[in-house]
């Protein structure tokens, strides 16, 4: 077996665990963490059985297996980008209704 | 003796229909105590409703969701030096009589938390599938870690004692849903729950937070992925550890 695999077994579990660690520190909410954790127990999957990889290129009709793995990878970092995106959009909304809120507050007694 | 300042919590978000016979039957039934209502910016005339009732009325910003709208209650009644707290909903379905049974079940067992629970004996609740399923998973998950019988820990109608009342107010992470996983995050520190058999109603109007079937799915995965965080938290901490811990 090649040593490879193992390296790509650690990688993933060390990822889940950093994730882990984080939201017990209360670093990262649970609610944020749910995605990473899913895109890394994938990761771990696929390190445990490569084979997968081979398997959907099949499907799809991929030469190349490892351009699925990339495809994947880069679909799923697209996703969280956009959806942080989305957030901070929200956020900002929120954060000038409160700024005005706060403001008229300060500024009724005067 | 100094009497207990005891304050219900409502969060609201479009009750118009329901929030007023709501608040009559509280200022008819449980008269010592105060009420607050945390409108989670409704569309409709929650607000206009609940103020012509002579009510203290909190209106978010904006919406801030279930949870952080009954945080921003007990927030306030930490605030206010209030000593217990009664989680109460605003679609008529909990029943106001039978939040004296709760708080005097508090009073005498000297627990922390009291859960009005549907299921504990037969109350003729309704129960739909997905509750039932839900039910019986978390009741089961609370059994195996924390040893204890919760018959209805998805219950919303809840009594809390001072001690809850500053925790729960300074919880920077309080749960988007506030059920089994919280009951469990209270048992793992050592606070004492209790439950009492209570009767409750079947909303009359409106919708309920987890109609559909996409959101009780959504609902189900959030609480399971934080329980095994929560397990996670407390896992190798002893019941005293934390409770030192928290001190």
């Amino acid at each position: 077996m090649k040593s490879s695999y193992f390296v790509f077994i650690a990688i993933a579990v060390i990822i889940i665990i950093f994730i882990a660690s984080s939201v017990k520190k209360s670093r990262l909410s649970i609610k944020e963490s749910f995605w990473w954790m899913i895109g890394s127990i994938f990761m771990l999957i696929l390190s445990i059985f490569p084979g997968l990889v081979n398997w959907a290129a099949k499907i799809f009709g991929v030469s190349y297996p490892p351009t699925i793995l990339f495809v994947f990878c880069i679909l799923f970092l697209i996703y969280m980008v956009f959806r942080n995106s989305k957030r901070i959009a929200v956020q900002q909304e929120k954060i000038v209704e409160l700024s005005q809120q706060i403001a008229i507050l300060k500024n009724k007694d005067k | 003796m100094k009497k207990d300042k005891i304050l219900f919590v409502i969060p609201a978000y479009n009750e118009a229909m329901n929030i007023e016979k709501v608040l009559k039957e509280i200022k008819k039934d449980v008269k010592t105590a105060d009420i607050v209502v945390v409108n989670d910016c409704s569309g409709d005339n929650t607000r206009e409703i609940v103020e012509n009732n002579g009510i203290k009325c909190i209106t978010m910003p904006f919406n801030v969701g279930y949870a952080m709208a009954v945080q921003t209650g007990i927030k306030y009644a930490y605030e206010n030096n209030y000593d217990y707290v009664i989680q109460f909903d605003a679609d008529g379905q909990h029943i106001a009589k039978e939040a004296e049974k709760m708080y005097k079940t508090m009073k005498e067992d000297n627990v922390d938390i009291v859960i009005g629970s549907r299921y504990l004996e037969d109350v003729g609740y309704p129960c739909p599938f997905f509750r039932k399923v839900g039910t019986n998973i978390f009741k089961k998950i609370i059994k195996i870690f924390c040893k204890k019988t919760i018959a209805d820990p998805l219950s919303g109608f809840q009594c809390l004692n001072r001690k809850v009342i500053e925790k729960y107010s300074k919880m920077g992470n309080y749960p988007e849903f506030p059920d089994a996983n919280l009951i469990i995050e209270m048992l793992l520190s050592g606070y004492k729950i209790k439950e009492v058999p209570t009767k409750m109603r079947i909303r009359e109007f409106g919708e309920s937070m987890h109609g559909g079937i996409i959101k009780p799915i959504k609902y189900m995965i959030n609480i399971f992925y934080t329980i095994v965080f929560i397990l996670l938290k407390y896992s190798g901490k002893k019941k005293s550890e934390v409770v030192k811990d928290e001190k």
